[in-house]
Formats: C-alpha cells, sequence, structure tokens
C-alpha cells in the first residue's frame, strides 16, 4: 500500500500547490489579469496562460487522486529513506563543490593581498594563469570525486584520477581555444 | 526560386562549407566532418551501457556552440554532429546486448533476447551484422519517409491552419504525448502542465516578468537549456547514481565468448531476414512519426509481429537472427520518422528531436516548423536551404553507417568495461560547465541543478519527464498562437471551438486522453 500512498500525496500536493498558486501566487505576482482592453482591443493577459496551466494542474491532480483512490496502481522504486540518504550526500558534495568553485579564486587571491603581495583584485585575475583555474579547479575535483565517493562507498586513488583527468580535460576544452570563453565562475565575478 | 532549387543549395551548403582539411587536394568540408565525428562518437556512447545518444547530445550542444559560435553558418555543423550522433548511437546500443547480454539503450533490451543466446552459440560475429545491416535498412527507409513527407505534411499544415487550428493542433500534441508516454495518463498531463507553468515564469508580454517574485533572476526566465538538459540529462544521473549506490554490487566479470563457424552475413541470410526487416521499418517508422511513442514500443512490437510471421526450428528467444533483426530494423526505423512531427509541425517528439530543436534556438536563423518549407517567389528561404542541408547530413550519415558502421560498432564492445559510475560523475561536471560557458552565469548552474532534481523526483515519482520536456519547449510558443487566435477572431473567447479543424483537434485530444485513462493498465 506504500506506493498507492506516494501518488495520492503526489496528487494532495499537487491540489494544495494549485489552490495556493491560483488564490495567492497569480493574482500577486502577475500586474495585468486574465483579459486585457487596450484603446478598445480586447486581448489576452499575461495571467491567462499561467492560470490554465494551474487550473489544469488542479484537475489532472484530483483525477490521479481519484483513480489511484479507486483503482490503485502501484508502481516499484518509491522514495524512502535511502533516497533522502543518497539525496543528502549529494547535496553535500553539491554545495561543497559549488562553494569551493565560487570563492577559492576569490578567497586565495584577498589571502594573498592580506599577506600584502597587492596582486589586484580578483576580478581583475579572473582571465589570468593561475588565478583563473583555482575554482574550477578546486570544485570541479570535489564534485566528480565526491559523487564517485558517493557511489562506491569508499576513497580510491583512481576515483582521483578521474576527476584530476575530468578537470584538465575540460578546463583544456574550453578554456586553452577560447579566448571569449570563461570557466566557472569566472563569467560572473 | 522552387524547392528543387533550395534542395540543390542544401545539398551544396554540406559538401561546400568551410573546408576542415583536404584529402589529395580535395577540400573534406567541416559539416562532413562533424557528421562523421558524431557518427563514431554515437556509436561509442551507444555501445557504453546507461549513456545514450540524449546524454551526448547534451554534453557536445553547449561545446559545439562555444565552437561555432551563434551564427547561421553553424547550424549545419553542429546538426550534422547531432545526426550523427543519432545514427551512431541506434546501432552502437545493440553491441553490448549482444556480446554481453546488456542493453546499451532501452531499445535494445529485445536485442538481448535472441542476439545473446546466438553470441552463445560462438555466432556472436553473424549477429552483430544482422543487427547492423537491419539497422540501417531500417534507418534508411525511415529517412526516405521523412524527406519525401515532412515537406508535404508542412505544406499542408500552411496551407489549412491558422491561429486557432495551430493552437488546438499543439493542445492536441501535448494530450497524445502525455497520454501515451508512462504509465499513468494523469501522471503525463500533471508533467506537460508543470513543464507550461514553468515556462511561463519570468516571461509574458507585460513590463513585469509574471510570476518572479521581484527577482531578477527569475525575470529572465528560466533558461531553456538549463530546464531541458537538467531534466533530461541530471535527473537521469541523479537517479543512475542512486540505482548503482544502493545495489553497491560488483561487476561481475566481463567474458568474450569466442566466434566459431561461419560469422558473415551471407546473400542467404539477407534474403531470410528481408521480411522481418522490411515488416519492422514500417512499424518503425509509423509509431516514430507519432509524438511521444519511443523507440522501446517499436522494438516490442516488432518482434511480437516478427514472432508472428516466423516458422523456423528454433523459436524466438532461442538465437535466431530473425528475432535480431525484427527488433533492430524496428528501433532504428524510428529515428528519421521522428523528425516528421518537428519539421513539419514544428512539434518535437521525442529527446533527439528535443536536441535538435535546442540547437536551433540556441544558434538562431533556423525555427523547425512548417514554415521552413515556404516557397517564396524569387527569394532564396534560408530556412529551407537548412533544412535540405539537415536531409543531406542525414544521408551522408546512412552512407557512413552502410559503409563504416558494421566495422566501428564491432570495434567497440569494450565500452561495456568502462565504469558508469565515473563516467556519470565526469558528466555531473561537464553538464554544468557546459551550461556556464553559454550562459556565463552561476544561477544558470544552480536552475539546472534545480531542474535536475525536479527531474529525479520526477523519475521517483514515475512522472514522465518526455511530456514536461516539449511542454516547456512548446508553452511560448502555445501561448503566443491563443493570444494571436483570440485577437484574430476579435476576442471571441471560444476561438478553439471556431472551425471545424481546431474542434476535431480538441475532440481527438479529448477522446485520446479518456481512451488511455480507461485502457492505459490493458494495453500495457
Amino acid at each position: 500500500m506504500q506506493q498507492d500512498r506516494w501518488t495520492l500525496a503526489l496528487a494532495a500536493l499537487f491540489v494544495l500547490a494549485a489552490v495556493l498558486t491560483l488564490a495567492v501566487w497569480i493574482p500577486n505576482d502577475i500586474e495585468t489579469g486574465l483579459i486585457e482592453r487596450f484603446r478598445r482591443e480586447v486581448m489576452i493577459g499575461d495571467a491567462l496562460a499561467p492560470t490554465g496551466a494551474a487550473v489544469g494542474v488542479l484537475i489532472a491532480a484530483l483525477a490521479l487522486g481519484a483513480t489511484s483512490w479507486f483503482r490503485p496502481d502501484p508502481f516499484d522504486d518509491t522514495p524512502d529513506r535511502q533516497s533522502i540518504a543518497f539525496l543528502l550526500r549529494m547535496a553535500v558534495v553539491l554545495v561543497l563543490g559549488l562553494v569551493l568553485m565560487v570563492f577559492t579564486g576569490p578567497v586565495v587571491v584577498e589571502s594573498i593581498n592580506g599577506l600584502g603581495g597587492e596582486i589586484g583584485t580578483y576580478r581583475q585575475l579572473r582571465d589570468t594563469v593561475p588565478y583563473k583555474y583555482l575554482g574550477f579547479a578546486a570544485g570541479g575535483f570535489v564534485l566528480v570525486f565526491g559523487a564517485i565517493r558517493v557511489v562506491e562507498n569508499r576513497f580510491s586513488m583512481a576515483a582521483a584520477g578521474v576527476a584530476i583527468g575530468a578537470v584538465v580535460v575540460l578546463g583544456f576544452i574550453y578554456d586553452v581555444p577560447f579566448d571569449n570563453l570563461l570557466l566557472p565562475p569566472n563569467g560572473d565575478q | 526560386m522552387g524547392v528543387l532549387d533550395h534542395v540543390w543549395l542544401g545539398v551544396l551548403a554540406v559538401f561546400t562549407a568551410e573546408p576542415a582539411f583536404s584529402i589529395f587536394g580535395l577540400p573534406i568540408s567541416i559539416t562532413l566532418v562533424m557528421v562523421f565525428s558524431g557518427f563514431v562518437g554515437g556509436i561509442v556512447v551507444g555501445a557504453t551501457p546507461g549513456l545514450g545518444g540524449p546524454f551526448a547530445m547534451a554534453v557536445s550542444l553547449p561545446i559545439l556552440i562555444s565552437v561555432f559560435g551563434f551564427t547561421p553558418d553553424a547550424l549545419l555543423p553542429v546538426l550534422g554532429f547531432l545526426v550523427g550522433i543519432m545514427k551512431g548511437s541506434t546501432i552502437g546500443g545493440a553491441v553490448p546486448a549482444i556480446l554481453f547480454n546488456t542493453p546499451g539503450t532501452p531499445d535494445s533490451v529485445l536485442t538481448t533476447f535472441d542476439g545473446y543466446p546466438m553470441t552463445r552459440n560462438g555466432q556472436s560475429g553473424k549477429a552483430l551484422r544482422v543487427a547492423h545491416f537491419s539497422s540501417v535498412t531500417g534507418d534508411t527507409f525511415s529517412d526516405i519517409v521523412l524527406i519525401t513527407s515532412a515537406p508535404f505534411l508542412a505544406i499542408m499544415v500552411e496551407r489549412f491552419l491558422d491561429f486557432p487550428e495551430k493552437a488546438a493542433l499543439i493542445i492536441l500534441s501535448l494530450a497524445f504525448i502525455s497520454a501515451v508516454v508512462g504509465r499513468s495518463v494523469w501522471k503525463g498531463i500533471l508533467g506537460a502542465l508543470l513543464g507550461l507553468f514553468f515556462a511561463y515564469i519570468g516571461t509574458g508580454e507585460d513590463g513585469y516578468p509574471r510570476l518572479s517574485m521581484g527577482s531578477e533572476e527569475l525575470g529572465n526566465g528560466f533558461p531553456l537549456v538549463s530546464a531541458v538538459v537538467g531534466v533530461l540529462i541530471l535527473g537521469e544521473v541523479f537517479k543512475s547514481m542512486e540505482d548503482m549506490w544502493r545495489e553497491m554490487r560488483e561487476r561481475s566479470e566481463i567474458t568474450m565468448i569466442e566466434e566459431k563457424g561461419d560469422n558473415k552475413l551471407r546473400l542467404a541470410d539477407i534474403r531470410r531476414i528481408l521480411p522481418f526487416v522490411g515488416l519492422s521499418a514500417v512499424i518503425g517508422t509509423a509509431i516514430g512519426a507519432l509524438p511521444g511513442i519511443g523507440s522501446v514500443l517499436a522494438a516490442t512490437l516488432g518482434y511480437a509481429s516478427g514472432k508472428k510471421m516466423y516458422k523456423g526450428d528454433k523459436s524466438f528467444g532461442e538465437g535466431v537472427p530473425e528475432g535480431v533483426a525484427a527488433t533492430e530494423a524496428a528501433n532504428s526505423s524510428v529515428a528519421g520518422a521522428n523528425l516528421i512531427p518537428v519539421l513539419s509541425l514544428g512539434i518535437p517528439g521525442n529527446v533527439s528531436a528535443v536536441f535538435i530543436i535546442l540547437a536551433a534556438e540556441s544558434i538562431g536563423g533556423f525555427n523547425p516548423g512548417p514554415t521552413v518549407f515556404r516557397v517564396i517567389p524569387d527569394q532564396i528561404n534560408p530556412e529551407m536551404v537548412i533544412v535540405f542541408g539537415l536531409f543531406t547530413t542525414m544521408i551522408c550519415a546512412n552512407i557512413l553507417n552502410w559503409t563504416l558502421g558494421g566495422i566501428f560498432m564491432r570495434a567497440t564492445g569494450v565500452m561495456v568495461k568502462v565504469p558508469k559510475q565515473r563516467l556519470l560523475a565526469v558528466v555531473l561536471l561537464l553538464t554544468p560547465t557546459a551550461i556556464y560557458v553559454q550562459n556565463t552565469d552561476m544561477f544558470a548552474i544552480y536552475f539546472t541543478l534545480f531542474f535536475g532534481f525536479i527531474g529525479y523526483l520526477m523519475r521517483k515519482l514515475d512522472i514522465s519527464v518526455l511530456p514536461f520536456v516539449i511542454a516547456f519547449i512548446l508553452a511560448n510558443r502555445l501561448e503566443e498562437a491563443m493570444r494571436q487566435a483570440f485577437s484574430a477572431t476579435g476576442g471571441n473567447p471560444w476561438f478553439l471551438f471556431d472551425s471545424p479543424i481546431s474542434i476535431a483537434f480538441i475532440a481527438i485530444a479529448v477522446i485520446v486522453v479518456v481512451f488511455f485513462a480507461r485502457n492505459k493498465k490493458a494495453l500495457g
């Protein structure tokens, strides 16, 4: 019965989301109505399409709930505690990888400046070797190595090798041949 | 300029593009090189269990756009590469299915039924050759149907469909895709409606971007590439990684089984399998032309039909070449026909078509749909030139497939040994990097990961991702068609019921949904 509960919960969640969207989000976050009049011309407003989609979600969710209630069709592989455990592990890897990607370069540059290096801001150095590679290398390594670590549940030199190889090859593909391309996060620093 | 002039210009555009290099003084155009590269890459990816054409397309598209830029000259090399991947991955998927009983792509599952028993009988070489011949024959047939039917269908659409009918046609397509994909019609419809809703965030005609909650990042809307690649690729990466994490099983030792006896494909073999190839090619092409129905169903129907037709000593499933031929011809003949709805209606029917649209939208200058076949008196329609160039790349890929495909295919058996979790981890870095170099904004990466999470959840909750992606792509076109239809009918709120054609489309949409909602379990 667990699988049927998932479908019913999904239907209930979508019904609630659709009602909130129709009652709160759309009226407060769209400045034109369903139909607009402008210089005697009648036209469709910005609210119509999302309202139609939300009403559709409401109807489909009610139909899904009713179908699941009267004609249950259990399916395998629903989310469970193991899914949450996996997602948490992956979230740690992704957040850590992205934080390192965004902040490694600026932190290293500020540290050198703090030690009296006076090398300028990271923004000034974001297309300069080696600073432009710092964030991508650190964050990219953690993303690849961490994801392999999560799945294999062990640290291995082979995983580290794959991560280093991926960072080097991607850096080479995107950065070396193109003057106008910037590796993450250098474009919006 | 007539249609034939455009055909010729399309052929010239492929062969006389900027040369990549010369062989004995003969310049080889970059487009041909890209078709070849995509084809070889597609075979390798198709032969790697767990990966497939869509993965390769998603990963390579941003790189290709970075290399070729956003000019019309970039269209044919990029589309040629994607076509090459599409064709290559179709035949590559049969390799691990036949040699190791491990399907490289979902539609190769049925290839294992007879392919692997043939390998165990020492007939792996013959099984691969049968698979290759059947696959290429089916694919070629499908391409011929595409090339001959898409322009006529497009001209009919342009002639008979106005804005209300076009809006009704998009609704019908979305209803059809939602109804036929996945196990639950209502979940399919929910997926499509969510795709529409997400596409409406941060867009609209008013100065204030709707539903953006005042956020500058949401105010630009979700980038199309983030939504498509996130849901299709990262969602699959997360789900596959979780599956592998759960299983934690050691990969069993893979052993090659030696060939014995005659492994060549003889004329007698071809005569024997040809009726099965022909029947499956027709089935696959018919199914491929309908949006949303994938190659898995084509392979299933092709195999089932072949089984009924077969009258040999050994039965299907015991290692008969006809079984391999029936499956491979059916799943390969979906590929070309899948582009019929894209090129004639502008509606992508499957994942490969989604990436063709994504490439066209990213580069610009080519909007797949009925208008590409519009003949403008005394003028060249550049979009028609591109579409005939695209057909030319498909023919080139088919020639490659006939001549070199078998050799490459038999050489990729080793790909089954590549650890999938390590490949997927690299894809986890490659995808955001590729998205970033295109958008130069960390929010594009965050959005991609967000859509990856949505794609993961949809897979876990048994909601098919294809209706979501196709609805996201078509959302703005649907809204635009409705706005114009509303204006054109003088503000008639019942514009969808204003003409017999649009009434028919809406009625068919309702019938399809009701039919599949009532009968899907039985059909499954």
